[in-house]
Order: structure tokens, then sequence, then C-alpha cells
């Protein structure tokens, strides 16, 4: 059974007098552990395809399994209580709390499953030390670099124990350093924890590091290959 | 957590919720004071009026009611005025003679209501002798001492010792004229009562009139006015053949300022509580505006929408709480201060006598008043927290994780 499956997926936004069909009818599987970056240029529909996977958007036709549920169905709350303990995510502008510290910004997540203060505590710390955050656990989002605070947000998404994390561009307000130590962290966790990440990107560095790339064009998919298949790597 | 969330949400933005929480505590300080001196000088006037020649309760017989004539007076008034005297109640009754007649001097004539006491027991129910401002109250001159108002005094030209004439029907129907000589002048808040009224020992009108030592009036001083309605109803079942009123009923207008001043209260606060709804309700929407990212981010990470409803709820409730703390201090303090050195309104002094109030008042604030208030605040603090949080809930994670701002 495969973690996440989308069968014919479509997309159609019609809030203009045009509308536009974002996403078009995927299928897309993906199994656990995998670690797939969707691709694509802009406005292929990556984000919205991401965000249908993480029940965050709603399809117009189609249905999205996660783990064998069908989520396609949910309403509202019961949506938010399934991305609570299901889906980790990673944003493009890290998008932390700024009113707390590091660890309160782990910690928020399990306060929301209900986990016991000491419980939650002793994980957001192992945590943050599991994306080299150890001595800043104390600190405000404002006192952290921008790589920083993206690792905060990894571990954020980890709090959860989800069974998948979703990152949208995560790396795209990183200088290649930063982005190289992020993606280490993740492939790290994803090599030793199994944890599946799916990223929407067109950052070359991070296609280059996932083992799996489905590419999007005009909101359908137009590859899906290893990464070691992919023309632009073959190039260079 | 939330609550705490809740709270470093407020102070993100100090200088916006610093304006708002000045704003309440204003607004709630400047609602209280301007209650509590409403209440107050409400409360100022009816007890000097009580203090001045009222008293709590009056007696007098039904026909006097319908037509003010010295020959209505009470059968055996005087054993009935120290009957009630003994009530543990009654602080003390003054047994008044009341006759409407003319105050004549050698250049003018007024009518007045010459108002025969016994002035000892006087002193025990109204406060007349504190409000002498010339001369003494009975004392100095033996024949027909009369106490007259500042105000009468000066209509008519006189001066202290000055003689003067009371011309008025005696029991027997026949016409009396009396020369009196002014003992004491009084000034009291009221100037039109000053006009109107003089004092008399009720012997030398007895004397004068040549009657025996009959009564109009029994004003009765209770020790406290908590004892009002129970003594008024006691006084009214046994003295049924009599006219029995308290304050309430000898003032009536004091009633209805009450009820009109309530009115104006409810109106007054309620302009105040809207101004702070729309004050909060702005600042919430600016403040839920700024962090739509943020919500949006913690709707998808899993925060239900109660909870991103109740957190905006708590950080209002919060604001309009400390807010309301800081002027309900605040206005306890000033109305504290106030209530004891009072508020000197001498500079207008003239147009407040006419009204028959007192020119320092002493603003006062029922203890329940707070309670009340404390309510409204949150009352107003939630309502005007519903309209941003129902904005917030209906956010769409996908969508406003994408705003900028």
């Amino acid at each position: 059974m495969s973690l996440i499956e989308l069968k014919k997926v479509t997309k159609i936004y019609d809030d203009n007098a045009v509308p536009v069909r974002a996403v078009n009818e995927v299928d897309l599987k993906i199994e656990p552990g995998e670690f797939t970056a969707i691709v694509g240029p802009s406005g292929s529909g990556k984000t919205t395809l991401l965000n249908i996977v993480g029940g965050l958007d709603n399809p117009t036709s189609g249905t999205i399994i996660i783990d064998g549920t069908d989520i396609s169905t949910f309403k509202t709350d019961q949506m938010i209580s399934f991305r609570l303990h299901n889906i980790g995510f990673v944003f493009q502008a890290y998008n932390l709390i700024p009113v707390f510290t590091a660890k309160e910004n782990v910690e928020f997540i399990m306060l929301l499953q209900g986990i016991p203060k000491e419980e939650r505590e002793k994980k957001a710390i192992e945590l943050l030390e599991s994306v080299d955050l150890g001595d800043r656990i104390n600190n405000k989002p404002t006192e952290l670099s921008g790589g920083q605070q993206q690792r905060v947000a990894v571990a954020r998404a980890l709090a959860s124990k989800p069974s998948f994390v979703l990152a949208d561009e995560p790396t795209a307000n990183l200088d290649s350093v930063t982005a190289n130590n992020l993606l280490d962290i993740m492939e790290k966790l994803n090599k030793d924890h199994q944890m599946t990440f799916v990223f929407s990107t067109h950052d070359a560095r991070v296609i280059s590091r996932a083992h799996r790339v489905v590419t999007l064009r005009d909101g359908a998919i137009e590859s899906d290959l290893p990464t070691e298949m992919q023309v632009w790597k073959k190039k260079k | 957590m939330l609550l705490a969330l809740a709270w470093k949400n407020i102070w993100r933005n100090k200088k916006r919720s610093l304006i708002i929480l000045v704003a309440i505590t204003l607004g709630l300080w400047a609602g209280l004071f301007s209650v509590a001196v409403m209440i107050g000088s409400w409360d100022t006037t009816v007890n000097s009026t009580i203090d001045r020649n009222l008293s709590h309760i009056q007696i007098h017989t039904k026909e006097f009611k319908d037509e003010s004539l010295i020959s209505f007076f009470i059968p055996g008034g005087n054993t009935l005025a120290d009957e009630i005297s003994e009530l543990k109640e009654v602080k003390d009754v003054s047994a008044r003679v009341l006759i409407e007649g003319m105050a004549s001097s050698p250049s003018s004539s007024r009518g007045v209501k010459i108002i025969g006491i016994n002035p000892d027991r006087e002193k025990n129910v109204t406060t007349i002798a504190n409000y002498r401002v010339e001369g003494e109250y009975f004392k100095g001159i033996k024949r027909n001492p009369i106490l007259v108002g500042k105000k009468l005094a000066d209509k008519l030209g006189l001066k202290l010792h000055s003689k003067i004439v009371l011309s008025f029907q005696s029991v027997d129907t026949t016409l009396t004229y009396a020369a009196f000589r002014i003992v004491g002048i009084y000034k009291t808040e009221s100037s039109p009562f000053d006009e109107a009224h003089i004092f008399v020992r009720k012997s030398d009108l007895y004397k004068t009139m040549n009657s025996q030592p009959i009564i109009n009036e029994i004003a009765i001083r209770l020790n406290s006015s908590e004892d009002l309605d129970t003594t008024y109803a006691i006084l009214k079942k046994n003295y049924s053949a009599l006219f029995v009123e308290s304050w309430k009923d000898l003032a009536p207008e004091l009633e209805m300022t009450y009820e009109f001043l309530i009115v104006e209260m409810e109106i007054f606060l309620a302009i105040i509580l809207a101004a702070l709804l729309f004050g909060i309700t702005n600042t919430m929407l600016m403040s839920v505006l700024d962090r739509v990212r943020e919500f949006g981010v913690l709707i998808a990470v899993g925060m239900k929408r109660i909870r991103v409803f109740l957190l905006i709820m708590i950080e209002t409730i919060i604001l309009s709480l400390v807010g309301g703390i800081i002027g309900m201090a605040l206005g306890t303090f000033t109305i504290w201060y106030f209530s004891d050195k009072g508020i000197d309104l001498s500079l207008f002094s003239e147009g407040l006598s006419a009204w028959g109030m007192p020119t320092i008042l002493y603003p006062i604030l029922p203890l329940y008043f707070y309670g009340v208030l404390t309510t409204m605040i949150i009352i107003t603090g939630i309502l005007a927290a519903i309209y941003p949080s129902i904005k917030t809930i209906k956010l769409r994670p996908a969508d406003a994780i994408r705003t900028y701002g």
C-alpha cells in the first residue's frame, strides 16, 4: 500500500473569468521512505499539488488516499485533525510563531496533540538537537538565521511524528551553504528514520539531492523518474 | 500555552496594544468618575434636602395637605410626637407649627412660610442651625426672635437685629400681626428655600395667637436612612387617620431625578462602551490582518478553528481586562480621593443654589456598580472579538500561508 496515492486529481480555479486548470488529472503514488521532489516551472501546479496532498486545499475532482485513508471527503475539522497527526509541513518562509522560542515552536504541535508538558519538552529538545540547534532552543525566530529558522521548521514538522513531511520550496530563501546543510539534515532523517519527504522546488540543489523527481507542466505530470535518470543531471 | 500565546501576541505590537489599553483605561475611568459624580450630586442634594428641613418622614392631617391652614392641626399632636420619638429607629422629632403669611419690612413685603419650632428639638432633626451665616441660633434676643434666610433679608432690605412684621391668619381665623427681631440669618444651598422660609419659636406663636400648643407637622429624623421603609410602613399603619409621607413623597422631583439619572447613566455608559467596542474591534482586526499568514500556518499544522477562535477571544478579553482593571483602579482612587475632599463647585454657586444643589460634591459609587462595569467590559471585549475571530477562522490555510505582511 502506497503512503500517498492520488487518483485523477484535478484542481480548477474558477474565481476569474477564465477558469485555470492548476492540476490536471494527476495520478501519483509515493511510497514510505521516499525523498521525492516535485519540480516544474512557475505556475506548473507544484504548490497546488502539494497543498492538495497536505489537505490544505480541496481538489475539484479525484481522490487522495493517505496511508489507506481517503481524505478527499474529509470535513474541515476532520482534515485539521488528520493533518495534525499525519503530516508535517515545512514552508518556504519558515513561518515560525514569532513570539515563541525555538523550543516552544516545536512544542506547540505536541501541545495541540495533547502530549504532557514534560514529554513534549524532552522531545522538543531532542528534535532541535537532531537539527543541530541544541544550543539555540531558547532563541526566538528573530534571533536565528534563515537556515536556523528553517531547521526549527523541520524539527516542528517532525514533532507530531507524521507519516510524511511536505516541504514547499524549503530552500528558496537560503544561500547554497545553508541550503546544503538543511538538505543534509533532511536526508539524514530520511535515511536514519525512514521519514518520507516530498518537496516542491525548482532549486537545482534540492533536485540533485532528491531520490525521485516528478516534473509537472501545466498541471500535469510530464515525467516521473529516479534522480539519476534526469536529463538535466546527465547534461551536468 | 494558548493563554501564554495570547499574552505574547498582545505585546508583539506594544504601541498598538498600549493605545487601546489607554483608551479602555481612560474610557472606564471617565465613565466611573462621571457616574460617581452624578450619583454623588444626587445623593448630596437628597441629603441636604433631608437635612435642611424635610427630615425623613413627615406627618400632617389630610386636610392640611389639601389646604395649608393652621386650623388643620394634628389632634393631640404633641403627645403623638412624644410617642413617635420613643421608637428605636427614630433619632428625634420636631413638632412644628406651619403658617402661610406675609413678612414685611419698612420697604417691602413677601409671602413666606412661617415655621414654628422648638429650637432645641429642631437641631436634632434638621441642620438649619448650621446654615447660620450671621447672628445666633435663637440666642441673645428674648422676645420674638426670628431666623430668616439671607435671600429674604436681602429682598426685604433687612439686617441682623432688624425688626420684621409677620401677618397671618391665626387658629380662630383672625388676622394677626406680630413684630419679630432677626436673631440670625441663614443661607442654605437653595436660594428659593432661603427666600420663602422663616423660623420662629412656636411658643412665641402660641402667645401671639393666644392659642393652645397645637402643631401641624411632625418631622421625623431617623437614626439611619436604611430604616426608612420599615419605619414609614409602621407609622402609616399606626396613624392611618393621618397623612404619613416619606421624603420620596414629599420631594417627588428628587425621586424622579434619580430615575432620570439612572437612564442618563445608562446612555452615558452605553456610549462609552460602544466607543470601546469599535476601538477594540478595530485594533483586533488590524492585529488579525497582520497575522493572516501566521493563522494560516497554525490551521495548517493542526490547530483547530475553535482554538484559533479562542486565541483571539482570549487576546481581546485580556486586553479589555487589563485596561478595565487599570481604569477601575484609577477610577476607584479618584472617587475615593474626591469622596473625602469633595469637588468644589463654588464657582457656579449661584446657578447651583437656584436648583437647591450644594456647591461641594462628594462622588460616590455603589459597590455593585464595579461588578456591573467589569461584567460589561468583559461582554464588550467578547463582542468586539467576535468579528475578527470569525474572519480568522474563515481563512483558507493554503491562501493565508501565501499572504505576505
